[in-house]
């Protein structure tokens, strides 16, 4: 019976170690804690816990860190809108620099028709590889229950 | 700051975050200032390194201020900002983990003891702490969080339930098993 009981009591002991049961729980724990030894080693065992946990603190940080915290941040916010910004430009720049001399090569007389169509067809097969991870980020994207706070 | 929040507290955080979401980046100083310690605090449990938590936070933070459109001010801030810490939290630690094989890693600097007043207590009690450091780092990542949350962030157990959306009876029982396994951990190391 002792056994059966146990179990149901493992959630209890947490609470009783950490003084949040209610009175009626906690009654209801020693009663079952006055005949039930294996409860008892656990209690001893959990109290040993929390006392070594209690011996420590995590570390905190610096005060200069901390007076300076809002300061790096508006900083990384800040150097975040010139990544966007030179991003921006950059593909910009990229997309019309390979406009111009695509159309060049084209309607270069020169340039030999094998030339034109190597280029030409892994050019496209650039832009379908493109397409498809652009597909699939979205996908990923609105099936992501977390996207608003993990991205 | 603690985490326990008054209705004012929770009402204060949420205009915050509606002044966040309309652009006014003092809005985002002020909530900065007012988590900034509880930010750093919850992920310096989760990652166990100083630098690292650090860095968390801030993200953290920056995150906050990208996704403050899709926050639903009918829900209390911090289970939200606790959700993104968290997250935070477990990229950074699967990054590590596939950069230099191992999860956490806790830095010696990271805990420091309560009381030095008695020098050869001292000892006894750093080397408790290192075995209480090394089982930490081979916990799982929910039992660490629930341990960190209950024991070094002092967080009552309705925090708790608030914070990680979760019902007050199942942080009982994770914060049983959780600590059954640390206990398990520390005693493999201590013997």
């Amino acid at each position: 019976m002792v056994e059966n009981n146990s179990k149901d009591y493992r959630a209890l002991l947490a609470g009783y170690v950490d003084g949040e049961l209610s009175d009626e729980e906690r009654r209801d724990f020693e009663r079952e804690l006055a005949r039930n030894e294996q409860l008892r080693d656990e209690l001893g065992e959990f109290k040993k816990l929390k006392e070594v946990t209690g011996m420590v603190r995590y570390a905190d940080l610096p005060d200069e860190v901390w007076e300076n915290y809002w300061q790096n941040l508006y900083r990384k916010m800040e150097r975040g809108f010139g990544w966007i910004f030179l991003s921006l430009g950059a593909i910009i720049l990229l997309s019309f620099g390979a406009y111009e001399a695509l159309s060049q090569l084209f309607t270069d007389p020169t340039v030999p028709l094998w030339t034109k169509l190597g280029i030409g067809t892994a050019g496209l097969g650039v832009v379908i590889m493109l397409v498809s991870l652009v597909r699939e980020r979205l996908f990923a994207y609105n099936r992501d229950r977390y996207k608003e706070v993990n991205k | 700051m603690s985490i326990k929040e008054g209705k004012t507290e929770m009402e204060t955080d949420v205009a915050l975050i509606m002044d966040i979401k309309a652009g006014n980046k003092k809005a985002l100083g002020k909530l900065v200032e007012r988590h900034k310690k509880l930010a750093y605090r919850l992920a310096l449990g989760l990652v166990g390194n100083k630098d690292d938590a650090h860095d968390i936070s801030q993200e953290a933070f920056l995150r906050v201020y990208r996704s403050s459109k899709t926050y639903d001010a009918g829900q209390p801030f911090l289970p939200w900002f606790y959700t993104i810490i968290s997250n935070l939290c477990r990229t950074w630690l699967k990054r590590r983990s596939r950069r230099e094989n191992k999860m956490v890693d806790v830095d010696d600097a990271s805990f420091l003891l309560v009381d030095t007043a008695n020098p050869e207590s001292v000892m006894v009690k750093k080397e408790t702490i290192a075995c209480l450091q090394r089982a930490l780092t081979e916990l799982g990542f929910e039992d660490r969080e629930i341990i960190t949350l209950q024991h070094f962030r002092g967080m009552s157990y309705d925090e708790i339930a608030t914070v990680l959306s979760i019902p007050r009876g199942t942080v009982m029982s994770r914060l049983y098993y959780a600590r059954k396994k640390l206990a398990r951990l520390m005693g493999k190391h201590d013997g």
